[in-house]
């Protein structure tokens, strides 16, 4: 009898062994014995994957006062929410990996030390961009993590994607609807529209990443379902034709439709802003790390409230805010940086 | 910071089902967080939270004797055997 945690459940003698157990459909929980290099893949996937939810989550909140009517402004209020909520259910399945706790992967991620998105080191300057990302962003996170969700070999990440897809396919549904409305709107509506989809087709496409590496390990160890080159034309041959059906035009001076393979083509990808983003060198990483990370101080008190410190330890109504943030607010100084 | 483990069930349907875990300072925050976190379109009306620590887990091969006990299922072989051969003899 031991408590949660306290040993292993399986072991894995060689390398051959534990990928026959993945082949076979295998799923490993947190608590299981794995090979170091698999546990170590894992966590930096499922970390990147948190780190660019917070970062989302904290663009999508910087629209809410000027979206426009208060429709959209509570579509987008709960969108933010979302993408907080999924960074935190991801922080979560990564800290029970035991690399690195959330302390120390927020710490990382605010120092500039670890990975997000790329799409998340380019600025929204207008209305248009927030649409732009909403459709087209979140339908490249939507199809990626579908991918990873088909046959993912760790069972709590597997089960975390199944609750995150479905809230990503509301943001998909929200972008396209106003985008709809963009293009049902006046000239100038368009034209910004337009100038948004200049700025954010090619980020949005190079979300996916260049072509999977033959023996990418990802692959080999059932995290990732499909090569990126296979979700990239997956995207690509959706929103191709849904853009123009939507009478914009697509700025890919090269695209042009294959009669034989019935596709579209898109022509060479220039990989050099996505390296650059990958480096924290992006036109808005500074900013936005730097944003990130001010954020985090000033929401300090938030967690001295909800520390143990912080919580009341009698059980009247957990709803009376007023003294939950009075309390935090004495017991702030304390400092709790685990959140 | 305890880790808590988080249950939702649809009222009238399904079972408790397992739906991941959170940190929180006290129970009752635990299903605060929970219900910011999990059921936030209200994907169940029940909610428990538990302490993953509370969480009495079997040692390893403590089940494993049961995986080797024939006798507990019943294929019921013998019985085709005899329908089978029933239904192939000639009338
Ligand atoms: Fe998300
Ligand atoms: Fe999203």
């Amino acid at each position: 009898m031991r408590r949660w945690a306290a040993a292993v459940a399986r072991s894995w003698v060689a390398m051959e062994d534990f990928e026959a157990f993945l082949d076979g459909g295998g799923l490993v929980e947190a608590d299981d014995d794995m090979p170091d290099p698999y546990r170590q893949a894992v966590f930096a996937f499922i970390e990147m994957h948190a780190n660019s939810e917070l970062m989302g989550g904290l663009t999508e909140r910087d629209w809410i006062p000027k979206t426009p009517g208060l429709r959209h402004k509570m579509a987008v209020l709960a969108k933010t929410q979302d993408e907080i909520g999924h960074g935190h259910l991801l922080y979560m399945v990564a800290a029970d990996l035991g690399v690195k706790t959330r302390t120390e992967m927020l710490e990382d991620l605010f120092g500039g030390r670890s990975r997000f998105h790329n799409v998340f080191h380019y600025r929204a300057v207008t209305w248009g961009d927030q649409v732009a990302i909403a459709f087209l962003v979140d339908a490249a996170a939507l199809i990626s993590q579908q991918a990873v969700f088909k046959d993912c070999s760790y069972g709590p990440y597997k089960r975390i994607l199944r609750r995150i897809i479905a809230e990503e396919g509301f943001h998909m549904r929200l972008g396209e609807d106003r985008m709809m409305r963009i293009a049902e709107g006046t000239a100038r509506q368009r034209r910004m529209f337009q100038e948004s989809l200049d700025r954010w087709f090619w980020p949005a496409l190079q979300l996916f990443g260049p072509d999977s590496k033959p023996d990418d390990p990802l692959l080999r160890w059932h995290i990732k379902s499909e090569r990126n080159e296979v979700l990239r034309d997956r995207w690509v041959q959706k929103f191709v034709p849904m853009l123009q059906g939507y009478g914009f035009s697509v700025p890919a001076p090269d695209l042009r439709w294959d009669d034989e393979t019935r596709r579209w083509d898109l022509g060479p990808i220039d990989w050099a802003p996505l390296q650059r983003t990958l480096a924290q060198g992006g036109p808005d990483s500074a900013r936005r790390i730097g944003e990130a990370a001010d954020n985090w101080q000033r929401t300090a008190w938030v967690r001295a409230a909800l520390s143990k410190g912080g919580a009341r330890s009698d059980s009247s109504t957990v709803a009376d805010n007023s003294r939950v943030s009075a309390n935090g607010g004495a017991s702030a100084s304390g400092g709790n940086g685990g959140g | 910071m305890d880790v808590y483990e988080v249950f939702v069930k649809k009222d009238g349907r399904d079972e408790f089902r397992h739906v991941g875990a959170l940190e929180a300072a006290t129970d009752e925050l635990a299903l605060v967080l929970a219900r910011e976190g999990y059921v936030r379109r209200a994907e169940g009306d029940r909610l428990w939270v538990v302490r993953r620590d509370h969480v009495i887990v079997a040692d390893d091969g403590f089940v494993a004797p049961n995986a080797d006990k024939p006798h507990r299922h019943h294929d019921g072989a013998a019985v085709a055997a005899r329908r089978r051969a029933a239904r192939e003899a000639p009338e």
